[in-house]
């Protein structure tokens, strides 16, 4: 009676494990997509182009910001041998930068929207421009 | 008896290896106690005070430039100074004005192609703009680029932008030059000592009927620094 019991187990744990494998089977087989179905689609790299020599990276004022105070610290980084000009719309300051490239100058806003084009030359001619909207306003809303 | 005992056995085996993981997955997990009530209100409350704290953050203060597309009866379609369509919402408490105009003026009086700076409330979510205040104005045109040829009759100046552009710069009376070296720095100067291949940069006012024609209000020139050949 014993044997027959311990028998009846084994098969029984078999059989188990045979239906969990094949129901894990037929699980993954409808999750995979047929080949017949699959579209192999090719990346062609971009053409490489020459990096520009120089680079502006502005870590102050941020565009479209509005502030509550006329003066305003503008600041950020380029290369060192580089000049710096800043243009807003009444007033123009020219900046020399660290020798790590750092920045960093007032500029007095008038009321209302300004705009503000802050552009680094190299001393071969290149340059790079970012402008951007700084709104001086005491509004409260 | 035995029969049946063996059948229950081999029915519980089988069943044994494909249920539990179903099982436990489906299976809610229940808390009642008091304890778990409180954490589950905590929960919540945090839940929500965070919601509170993103929908505050959600709105905040702008200010930008741009050229007017569309006018309608609550909205205004603008292009900005980066090429990009902006909506800006318009309500009762909107205050509109232009220096040009002495009586009231109001959202009808705008009209398309006019330069409006917008003060307003930017929302986040829907990146749209309301407007509190709309002030018709006049942006300056900045260009920077090469001086490739200097005409000492007219007074112009031909410059070759940075995207290969071809602008003529009219230097009026009232135009201030500076010109700048790592000597002096930044000084006023003349007409008559800006230089041709050396790099500037004019800011003015753009001709309405020549498109690429400006008149200058200040010239910066810089003669250590030659017009860039790329």
């Amino acid at each position: 009676m014993k044997k027959e019991k311990l028998i009846l187990s084994v098969i029984a744990v078999v059989f188990g494990l045979l239906v969990a494998g094949c129901g894990l089977y037929f699980f993954r087989a409808a999750k995979t997509n047929p080949n017949a179905n699959t579209k192999t689609i090719s990346f062609t790299s971009p053409t490489p182009t020459s990096p520009p020599s120089i680079s502006l990276k502005l870590n102050q004022p941020k565009d479209e910001e509005v502030v509550s105070s006329k003066s305003l610290v503008v600041s950020g980084k380029t290369q060192g041998n580089a000049i710096v000009v800043i243009v807003t719309d009444s007033s123009q300051d020219v900046v020399t930068p660290s020798s790590d490239g750092e920045f960093s100058t007032t500029v007095d806003l008038d009321e209302g929207q300004n705009t503000l084009e802050i552009t680094a030359i190299a001393p071969n001619g290149e340059s790079v421009s970012d402008k951007m909207t700084v709104t001086f306003s005491q509004e409260e809303f | 008896m035995n029969n049946k005992n063996l059948l229950c056995l081999f029915l519980a085996a089988s069943l044994f290896f494909i249920l539990p993981s179903a099982y436990a997955a489906t299976q809610p997990s229940v808390s009642s106690t008091p304890e778990d009530n409180a954490t589950q209100i905590r929960d919540r409350l945090i839940t929500n005070i965070a919601s509170r704290v993103a929908q505050l953050k959600l709105v905040e203060k702008r200010g930008i430039i741009g050229k007017v597309n569309e006018v309608a009866n609550t909205q205004i379609t603008i292009t900005d100074s980066q090429n990009n369509i902006r909506f800006i919402d318009v309500d009762e408490l909107t205050k509109f004005s232009n220096p040009a105009t002495k009586g009231a003026f109001g959202i009808s009086d705008i009209t398309k192609n006019s330069t409006v700076g917008i003060l307003g409330l930017y929302n986040k979510d829907s990146r749209r703009i309301l407007a509190r205040f709309i002030d018709v104005i006049s942006a300056p045109a900045i260009i920077h680029g090469g001086i490739s040829e200097i005409n000492n009759v007219d007074y112009t100046l031909k410059i070759t932008t940075q995207d290969g552009r071809q602008m003529v710069a009219d230097i009026e009376n009232l135009t201030r030059t500076y010109s700048y070296t790592q000597k002096d720095g930044l000084l006023r100067a003349g007409f008559s000592k800006i230089k041709e291949n050396s790099s500037i940069i004019v800011i003015g006012v753009l001709n309405k009927t020549e498109e690429n024609r400006l008149t200058a209000t200040r010239v910066m020139f810089f003669p250590e620094i030659p017009l860039n050949s790329k």
